[in-house]
């Protein structure tokens, strides 16, 4: 220790009222600059947020309890737009296409998604896979749904029917068309489009598993399934939370690959709450209509999202 | 400096950048490069239509070199009114702007388009008001004052297939029968009832309302009377739909909107799966992927046999009010509309017939052999109701409505008592 912090150590003399103030002065001078540098960094990304989300956001509050279509006056209608869209059969069958959807895409994309990540956990060439199973993630949405609709059209221009057709002589449904089927196409294309996202996900989630764990079961006579159950998917289960939250809130929210694969003013399997959401305000300028309907979904993303996470403490395990 | 001072003056400037690029994000239509007014206008099209405004861009250029053209245009007719309409809020629309005949009574009742009488009927017009057939300005015209210029007009019309009406066993030839004045609804319904039993469709329309009012005054009835809505309620109105959904469900009738993609209406018009199809000028294209002699068109029937008055499809070309090249966007859309300009976009098989007096030439190239019923159609019909015209999505509303009826979800009492229901609660 050198003496000139054994002097600080030992110096145990009281500040004096001078040397008090003087250091509170310092010190909210220091606050002050700190304050004027988070004034910098966050006050540009804040003017945006503002100006493009959170008035936006209040605007279709208060729009959601108007009548207004986006030209004349607006008046104040209460709560009518809500109960017009939660009466409207077109609204229900829309909740219950989006339910249907996020009951496909989630555990279905999931599921297939973990599978992938753990055959790519020990395989070589990783990076490579990540790669192939990410490239349509970065695909454009509008292209992947044109790609797709070539694919499962129906008459001429159907490349999946008209193959399996000539090869099998099995004739598919008509998938775009179909009300029945129709979700059940949304559903496929958007698994495709969102599987590279969850497998790298849980490639990074699996790769941060302590090997010694897996060892150490394996040592104790414990199986591939064994281990899979009692150690992997425990220690999983935070990344599986994760992409579960974003899956359910993706899929409540899907409305371009259906814009561009079918059409859904002719075709009500495949009309979800984004849509009616479109329909209402760009189709049929009802804007108040359009924001309830918005405002509704938003309650709905909010309450699951509550329950996954109410959910979570009894299947989720975190390493403490 | 002080690391304060540097702090805060950096934190200044980068708030006014973000508020002047947020600023920016609003800006008006684009202002003249050099001496030229740039006159900002938009329209929806396919790439055909495209083309054929950019010839017409290109040919008012050399004759208007001060005057610059910029186009915005959108693809799709439904997405084109979304953004005009997000456009016209935020006081960034062009100068100078296309509207569907189901949009124009909105946008007039809503003050965001100039009057055009005093433009009109100015001495050096190139778009005179009496220059037009009156019934295509439709929602356009208000009291007297006109809002905006039928672009064009697109009469609907039955084209039919010669050899599939044969191999229906079909003797007769329905323009034959126009000509006669024998072209009544009753044989028009025979001839498809013959195309069902010989295993093919009989009529494939748009679920839109040119062919569900087409039809509806073909049999004698009203959509609207004094103002008030009756399609619903009239009894030969209600005999048309009754006929209409029963022939859609037993599939006489097919419904275009819902034929799957690459089988379509023109596919099955012209592989002869079906014996009429209702289109416009714009199936001439169609149709001539095929035996091109194979075709030929007739109006919709009526119970006489004399021609009844026919839903005519149009669009208008409208001015900004809030426009600050009006005289430049005048020059342009006066010479849009006019006699030449209409010769110019419509001739070679354009897809519509001219809005103006004096341009029928372009119908009458050649083809179909029966064109002057496309000329003698939109002479007498007119543009949608205005009453409807002056809702927006109204139409939209019912033809969705009606769909319901068309592919049997709902009965025919059930649709006839929402559609009124639907239309007063619109209307009112």
């Amino acid at each position: 220790m050198t003496t000139s912090t054994l002097s600080r150590t030992t110096d145990t003399r009281r500040p004096t009222t001078e040397e008090t103030s003087e250091r509170r002065r310092s010190l909210r001078g220091r606050r002050r600059r700190e304050r004027w540098w988070a004034a910098l960094f966050l006050g540009p990304q804040l003017a945006f947020l503002l100006l493009f989300t959170l008035i936006p956001l209040g605007f279709a509050v208060v729009l959601a309890f108007m009548k207004w279509d986006g030209l004349g006056e607006k008046s104040w209608v209460g709560f009518d737009n809500f109960q017009t869209q939660l009466s409207d059969p077109t609204f229900r069958d829309a909740v219950l296409n989006t339910l249907t959807l996020g009951l496909i895409t989630v555990p279905v994309g999931l599921a297939l998604a973990l599978l992938i990540a753990m055959a790519l956990n020990n395989v070589r060439g990783k990076t490579f896979y990540r790669v192939v199973y990410f490239l349509p993630v970065v695909t454009s949405s509008v292209a992947v749904a044109v790609i797709w609709q070539m694919l499962l059209a129906s008459g001429d221009l159907g490349m999946l029917n008209n193959t399996v057709h000539d090869w099998f002589g099995i004739t598919l449904p008509d998938w775009l068309n179909d009300p029945d089927w129709v979700m059940v196409a949304i559903a496929a294309v958007t698994i495709w489009s969102s599987l590279g996202l969850n497998v790298v996900i849980f490639l990074a989630g699996l790769q941060s598993i302590p090997a010694h764990l897996t060892e150490v079961a394996r040592i104790d006579g414990a199986g591939p399934l064994r281990i899979f159950r009692h150690v992997t998917l425990p220690l999983l289960s935070p990344t599986i939370f994760f992409s579960f939250v974003v899956a359910v809130i993706s899929s409540f929210q899907a409305f371009d690959q259906i814009y561009v694969l079918v059409d859904p003013d002719h075709n009500e399997g495949a009309r979800t709450i984004v849509y009616q959401v479109y329909d209402l305000g760009f189709k049929k300028f009802e804007f108040g209509a359009s924001s309830a309907a918005a405002l509704l979904l938003t309650l709905m993303t909010i309450v699951v999202t509550l329950v996954q996470f109410r959910a979570q403490k009894r299947f989720v395990h975190y390493e403490s | 400096m002080s690391i304060s001072r540097t702090a805060k003056t950096v934190a200044v400037l980068a708030a006014g950048a973000a508020l002047v690029a947020t600023s920016g994000c609003g800006g008006s239509s684009g202002s003249g490069s050099g001496s030229k007014t740039t006159v900002t206008w938009s329209t929806w099209g396919n790439p055909e239509e495209l083309a054929r405004f950019k010839a017409f861009e290109k040919d008012f250029g050399k004759r208007h070199p001060d005057i610059n053209l910029k186009l915005q245009a959108v693809p799709s007719y439904s997405d084109y009114h979304a953004k005009l309409l997000t456009q016209l809020s935020s006081k960034t629309a062009p100068d100078v702007f296309y509207i569907g005949d189901d949009f124009a009574g909105k946008f007039v009742s809503a003050g965001v388009l100039a009057p055009l009488n005093d433009k009109m009927a100015a001495p050096d017009s190139k778009a005179k008001p009496e220059d037009f057939f009156d019934g295509l300005y439709g929602g356009a015209k208000k009291d007297g004052q006109i809002y905006g210029i039928p672009n064009d007009a697109n009469p609907e019309v039955l084209w039919y297939d010669k050899q599939t009406l044969k191999d229906a066993g079909i003797t007769d030839d329905p323009a034959a029968l126009n000509a006669q004045g024998k072209w009544t609804m009753a044989t028009f319904l025979e001839m498809n009832r013959k195309l069902k039993a010989a295993d093919k469709a009989g009529s494939v329309f748009y679920n839109w309302y040119g062919s569900t009012y087409s039809m509806i005054n073909g049999f004698g009835g009203k959509v609207y009377d004094g103002g008030k809505f009756v399609g619903n309620t009239d009894p030969k109105s209600r005999e048309a739909l009754k006929t209409l959904a029963d022939g859609y469900q037993d599939k006489t009738f097919l419904v275009a909107d819902l034929l799957p993609e690459g089988n379509g209406s023109d596919v099955q018009f012209i592989k002869h799966k079906v014996g009429f199809a209702a289109g416009g000028r714009w199936m001439i294209d169609t149709v001539k992927k095929g035996q091109q002699d194979n075709y030929d068109i007739v109006p919709f029937p009526s119970q006489t046999g004399v021609l009844m008055p026919q839903t005519v499809g149009t669009s208008f070309l409208a001015m900004n009010k809030d426009t600050k090249k009006a005289q430049a966007a005048w020059t342009f859309m006066s010479e849009f509309v006019s006699k030449d300009g209409q010769l110019l976009r419509l001739k070679g098989g354009g897809n519509a017939v001219p809005s103006v007096k004096g341009a029928d030439s372009v119908v009458m190239e050649g083809y179909p052999a029966h064109a002057q019923t496309f000329i003698d159609t939109r002479d007498g019909g007119f543009a949608n109701y205005p009453e409807e015209a002056g809702v927006p999505a109204l139409t939209a509303d019912i033809n969705e409505h009606l769909l319901k009826l068309w592919t049997g979800k709902i009965g025919f009492d059930q649709a006839m008592n929402e559609l009124g229901s639907l239309v007063s609660a619109k209307l009112h």
